[in-house]
């Protein structure tokens, strides 16, 4: 039994890497099937995963932790959205469809809208000319804001031209490199999980 | 009229793939059988997870806790696969330590995942008693959900480490930068190349692409485990002998070479 995790594992990725190479009606057919195994999967999980969110927030809220208001807003949110939603369903003109467009929309753009000021502190920190590297990063983005604003060609015509360069040279022969690596390590990573010889998932050596 | 069931057994147009693939495990099991043989594994330092060690030996120097993101990814994607072998590995090490580990989830699936292979790493350690009910804990599927929750998390607890692993879109930033303002030391891998730059910018370590793969490996130094990163390695070689060869082709007027490379 203890070896049980891994022949499913096993088996579900050997039969997945199968179907991949197959296109036999019944192969696919198959591959669907398993993959809605996969959303039932996910919706007890979900169940599972909102009986610890309540759990760990009940335990701050009555051992008083701190920041223990925050929990009972959650509680609350988790549970009047439930109810919300067993009662009503989520079509348009119920509480959960005009909660989540009144309040969860605009908290979400709000939260987008904060990057600007991350990324603007992040690039200070960045852009400070230390070593070669960071001045030589320092000029590529100097070059790369002024070549994609308009005011940019007036300055020098050849800045877009120049811009378009950094972009398809230099920068899509890093990426593409890392991606290659990414690719095959995402081969090598699946088929030590496949074949067991990776078994860290589970917690063992 | 029904549309015509496809009966074929075998796609021709991913031949290449299937090679690849055949040719992948060729090179596993040979550096596989290499290494039960004994033979030496060089993998070359690297920073990012030499700094794990320091930095969970420095959040239990201050008592403070070690935060692990796993990345909002879901099981299908490698690099949750990835920060689930990495979390094994910190959580065996924190709970030799006797130092607190949080990690909050965001795909249900994923967060199941991750709490039986931290509780399984603690009973492993011989510490399977002091891992703490709610360790590992779902907290949102929504990203800014998640983002606020977390953020949150740092601010108010200021944890001395922050572990990112795992695949990271629009929220890596908020999250290294905000744990860049706790002053906490931060470690981070992601194999989405659009989000490197912002770990490179915010974190102290960052592992690049592949390095997030070949973690597990290199925290267990098993020499079985570092068998498949020769593999791999042996793999980008043939990799980039193919480009050049196509490269080569290409430039001399026989383009249909580099097009083998091309999949359905």
């Amino acid at each position: 039994m203890r070896n049980g995790p891994l022949l499913v594992t096993f088996f579900t990725g050997a039969l997945l890497v199968a179907f991949f190479f197959i296109p036999h009606h019944s192969a696919q057919k198959m591959q669907s099937v398993m993959l809605d195994w996969a959303n039932v999967v996910y919706a007890f999980a979900l169940i599972l995963g909102s009986i610890t969110l309540w759990t760990v927030h009940q335990r701050k809220v009555t051992s008083r932790a701190p920041g223990w208001a925050f929990s009972v807003v959650t509680l609350s949110a988790l549970a009047f959205m439930t109810g919300a939603g067993v009662l009503q369903g989520v079509e348009e003109g119920t509480l959960v469809n005009r909660f989540y467009n009144i309040a969860n929309y605009h908290l979400v753009s709000t939260m987008f809208a904060l990057l600007a000021f991350f990324i603007a502190s992040a690039a200070f920190r960045a852009f400070r000319a230390r070593n070669v590297e960071a001045t030589l990063l320092l000029v590529t983005a100097i070059v790369m804001m002024i070549g994609r604003v308009s005011i940019g060609e007036y300055i020098w015509q050849g800045f877009p031209a120049l811009t378009e360069w950094l972009l398809d040279v230099p920068n899509l022969a890093a990426k593409r490199a890392i991606a290659i690596g990414i690719g095959l390590g995402a081969v090598s990573t699946a088929l030590k999980i496949i074949l067991g010889i990776d078994r860290s998932y589970l917690g063992r050596s | 009229m029904t549309p015509e069931l496809d009966t074929r057994l075998f796609e021709p147009g991913r031949l290449n793939l299937l090679i690849g693939l055949v040719l992948f495990l060729i090179f596993l099991f040979v550096n596989i059988a290499r290494a039960k043989r004994g033979a030496s594994m060089f993998i070359r330092p690297i920073a990012g997870l030499a700094a794990i060690e320091e930095a969970l030996g420095r959040a239990t120097e201050m008592g403070r806790p070690v935060l692990y993101l796993p990345g909002l990814g879901d099981m299908s994607e490698v690099g949750t696969l990835a920060a689930i072998t990495i979390l094994s590995r910190v959580a065996r090490r924190t709970a030799e330590l006797g130092c607190d580990l949080e990690v909050p989830g965001y795909d249900p699936v994923a967060t199941t995942m991750l709490e039986s292979a931290a509780r399984e790493a603690y009973v492993q350690a011989g510490r399977g008693d002091s891992f703490r009910p709610g360790t590992v804990h779902y907290v949102s599927a929504q990203q800014f959900a998640y983002v606020a929750a977390v953020t949150g998390y740092m601010l108010r607890e200021r944890p001395a480490a922050n572990i990112f692993m795992g695949s990271f879109y629009a929220e890596s930033l908020f999250l290294a930068e905000t744990g860049n303002v706790t002053g906490a030391i931060q470690i981070a891998g992601t194999d989405q190349v659009t989000q490197l730059p912002f770990f490179v910018c915010a974190c102290d370590y960052a592992l690049l692409g592949e390095e997030l793969y070949a973690a597990s490996a290199y925290l267990g130094q098993e020499p079985i485990q570092l068998a498949t990163i020769a593999a791999q390695d042996w793999a980008k070689a043939a990799a980039a002998i193919i480009v050049v060869v196509g490269v080569i082709a290409t430039a001399l007027g026989h383009p249909e070479v580099g097009r083998l490379r091309q999949t359905q």
